[in-house]
């Protein structure tokens, strides 16, 4: 195969892109304004996480707008030389063969604020330039990227939602002309978490060797496998030392995520008291840790790493007779999380709009959805400007709540 | 007649627009009404517990000052809701830049749980509302005026509204029912006001969702409403945690908060009022109260709510299995 997936399926047109309609409407406004002379700024950041689209999105609009993308990729051009060679020209002249040109400055992360100068200059260069400018980025809320903020139209690309994922991945499958597990492409998309590169990039990892199993990736996470189960093993069974401490040094894994891995498997291998001391001390991991946080106080990471290693490793009273084998579990508290996220994509939506049409917050309406999920008939509905499956998804949930509460029965000792 | 169920939201149909029409804060009422009456206001802070009226005096003073142009000089956020201080900032920022429309010199900002503020941006939020003094007013809201740094209390005149007593809450509910056809009866309406703890937004929503199944609104109606809105499921992780099972228990619980979208302070509350109701000995009840208490304080603490609750879960477990 040659091309990657996610090149020879990257959208052409505007109808192709699924799931971003927000973004798409408000690049459209952004360049309209920006040919009119009506534009505010001039440059659009588009900042969301990997896979979502963001460059596909730039391109898009070039395409159907005939106009010469002019790209950038900001990590080549860390220093003022290279971007006044570049970029400058650029925006002086005007394009020969095409209605006019646009500026794509990709993954501008990569820029830094210190040492070459390249954001400064990006600043100064969406000051000069006469062609309407797009940024990308994935994290714009760092406190250099303040000016840059100022600087531009702010759009959000959200992740990919689960479901879209799924679709898309059907769709390829069939063009491809291969079959592949339903049950496999739901496991892809969830492990995507969002990020539609990912998921075709597995997809395509499959489809090449031909087997029902992820391969190399895999095979790279069961490597960092190996070093937490031998962490597990080291924390659980062995006795509690100076060089407990130590225990994670070579885990290539953030605390967070070892913390998750202890979280899993304490049930495994401690019970009754010593099942009590291992969750304390991994409570009190988490209250230094929200302590690093909210203080910014960095030395506490001696503590919550105590209570990580020897803090658990010690809640074994009696270690003798420990040397029976334990097969470690994977966490999957996040990935559940984020599940449920997806499917309550819609709860969550309808609940954004119905805080901001009663003047209250998101997270109350969320705790309040029983309630809220009554209440919204249809003259409600339309206040709220709800979609089509927004409606369905309340109906479907005010039914099943007046089914398994027994309510029905008030309705009809009325009449 | 019309059907209750297809009606627009009542907590914004029936939401007061004039002074006369608030409930149950006539001292700061007056107070407010007399600042307003001097078009000059100054920040202000509004205090007090959820659903007593401080986003609607909010939206009534900025009613009362610009009028039909009401709507292009408020601004509302909500500090739980945004991504932080820099995103307030940015808002606060674009609408603030421009005039206001009108007579008046000044626009309102008006932002709802300010106290969800962590202190580092509070003082963000305080340098905010001075280099935009000349041109903006802010009203902020909180639940605890405890939970806001000085300077800002100080910048502003405080209010502490009054938690609404029981004749309050019924003379909305009573004005609604009758404006929408209900019959009630007094033992409906003393569970009505129980079950929302004095909150009017949430009453009237339990009204609403009541009338959305029969016009005819009774105690036992509101009360499976009532139970089925609070997380009762908690008592199946308890169930499960005492019959030794952690795995399980933490499971179950890790479901009821992503079904019911509930943080962790909800659970620690559910919790709290389900010990009373276990088949365990009273000494082992006041012994698991002060662990759950423990725990509630490290919620605040800590970062991780799950983890903190799983650490309470090993203690019920603990108690399970006989050896406490």
């Amino acid at each position: 195969m040659t091309n990657p997936l996610s090149e020879k399926y990257r959208p052409n047109k505007f109808f192709e892109i699924r799931g971003q309609n927000l973004a798409i409407d408000k690049i459209k406004a952004f360049f309209n304004s920006f040919n009119m002379g009506l534009a505010k700024k001039k440059a659009i950041l588009l900042y969301g996480p990997p896979g979502t689209g963001k460059t596909t999105l730039a391109h898009v609009l070039a395409k159907e707008a005939e106009y010469e993308l002019f790209e950038l990729n900001a990590s080549d051009l860390r220093n003022r030389a290279k971007l006044d060679e570049i970029l400058k020209p650029s925006t002086l002249q005007k394009s020969l063969f095409s209605k006019g040109k646009i500026i794509l400055v990709d993954e501008a992360d990569g820029i830094t604020s210190t040492e070459y100068g390249g954001l400064a200059e990006l600043i100064a260069l969406i000051e000069k330039t006469k062609f309407p400018m797009i940024i990308t980025a994935n994290d714009i809320w760092q406190q250099k990227f303040s000016l840059l903020r100022q600087k531009c139209e702010l759009v959000a690309m959200k992740e990919v939602q689960y479901d879209i994922i799924l679709e898309i991945l059907k769709e390829i499958l069939e063009k491809e002309m291969k079959n592949v597990e339903l049950d496999l492409l739901k496991s892809i998309a969830a492990k995507s978490r969002g990020d539609l590169r990912a998921a075709l990039n597995d997809l395509q990892s499959i489809i090449n060797n031909d087997i029902g199993e992820f391969n190399e990736k895999d095979i790279g996470e069961r490597e960092k496998n190996l070093d937490i189960f031998n962490a597990m093993k080291n924390i659980f069974k062995c006795k509690t030392t100076k060089e407990t401490i130590e225990a994670y040094e070579n885990v290539q894994m953030e605390t967070d995520q070892i913390s998750l891995w202890l979280e899993k498997n304490i049930p495994l291998e401690y019970h009754g008291e010593d099942l009590v001391r291992a969750f304390e001390a991994l409570s009190r991991a988490d209250i230094f840790k929200g302590r690093i946080y909210r203080q910014q106080h960095w030395r506490f990471m001696e503590y919550q790493n105590f209570f990580l290693t020897a803090g658990i490793s010690a809640a074994r009273k009696n270690k003798t007779n420990v040397d029976s084998f334990t097969k470690y579990q994977q966490p999957n508290r996040i990935l559940k999380i984020w599940m449920n996220n997806q499917n309550n994509a819609k709860k969550k939506t309808i609940a954004e709009k119905y805080a901001e049409y009663t003047h209250t917050s998101r997270k109350r309406a969320m705790k309040d959805f029983f309630l809220i999920s009554l209440i919204l008939g249809k003259e409600a509905a339309k206040k709220l400007d709800l979609s089509e499956q927004e409606k369905d998804f309340l109906d479907e949930r005010r039914n099943s709540l007046r089914v398994s509460y027994g309510l029905n029965r008030f309705a009809e000792k009325k009449a | 007649m019309e059907t209750n169920s297809s009606s627009n939201i009542w907590t914004e149909k029936y939401r007061p627009d004039k002074f006369e029409d608030v409930f149950g804060q006539d001292e700061i009422v007056k107070r407010v009404k007399n600042l307003v009456g001097s078009i000059n206001i100054p920040h202000m802070l509004f205090s007090g517990p959820a659903g007593i009226g401080k986003s609607t005096l909010a939206i009534i003073v900025a009613k009362e000052l610009f009028k039909e142009f009401w709507k292009e000089n408020y601004l509302e956020l909500n500090a739980s809701d945004a991504r932080g201080i820099d995103v307030i900032r940015q808002e606060v920022k674009n609408f603030a830049r421009t005039k206001s429309l009108g007579s008046v010199p000044f626009k309102i900002i008006f932002l709802d749980e300010a106290d969800a503020l962590t202190k580092e941006a509070q003082h963000a939020l305080r340098r905010t509302m001075e280099n935009y003094t000349s041109t903006c007013r802010f009203i902020l809201s909180c639940n605890y005026s405890s939970k806001i740094i000085d300077p800002i209390q100080s910048r502003c005149v405080v209010f502490r509204f009054k938690l609404l007593e029981k004749k309050d809450v019924a003379k909305v509910i009573l004005k609604i029912a009758e404006k929408e056809g209900l019959k009630t009866d007094e033992r409906a309406i003393q569970v009505l006001y129980e079950g929302s703890e004095g909150d009017c937004r949430r009453a009237i929503n339990l009204l609403q969702a009541s009338a959305s199944i029969s016009p005819i609104i009774t105690e036992e109606i509101i009360n499976i409403l009532l139970s089925s809105a609070k997380p009762k499921d908690i008592r199946v992780v308890l169930d499960y945690a005492l019959a030794g099972d952690f795995e399980k228990a933490r499971e179950k619980l890790l479901d009821v908060m992503l079904k019911e979208s509930i943080s962790g302070t909800d659970v620690i509350k559910a919790i709290q009022k389900e010990v009373w109701n276990l088949d365990i000995e009273p000494h082992i009840k006041v012994k698991l109260t002060e662990k759950t208490g423990e725990i509630e304080f490290r919620l605040v603490e800590g970062s991780d709510e799950f983890v903190q609750l799983q650490a309470l879960l090993a203690s019920f477990v603990l108690v399970g299995l006989g050896k406490n």
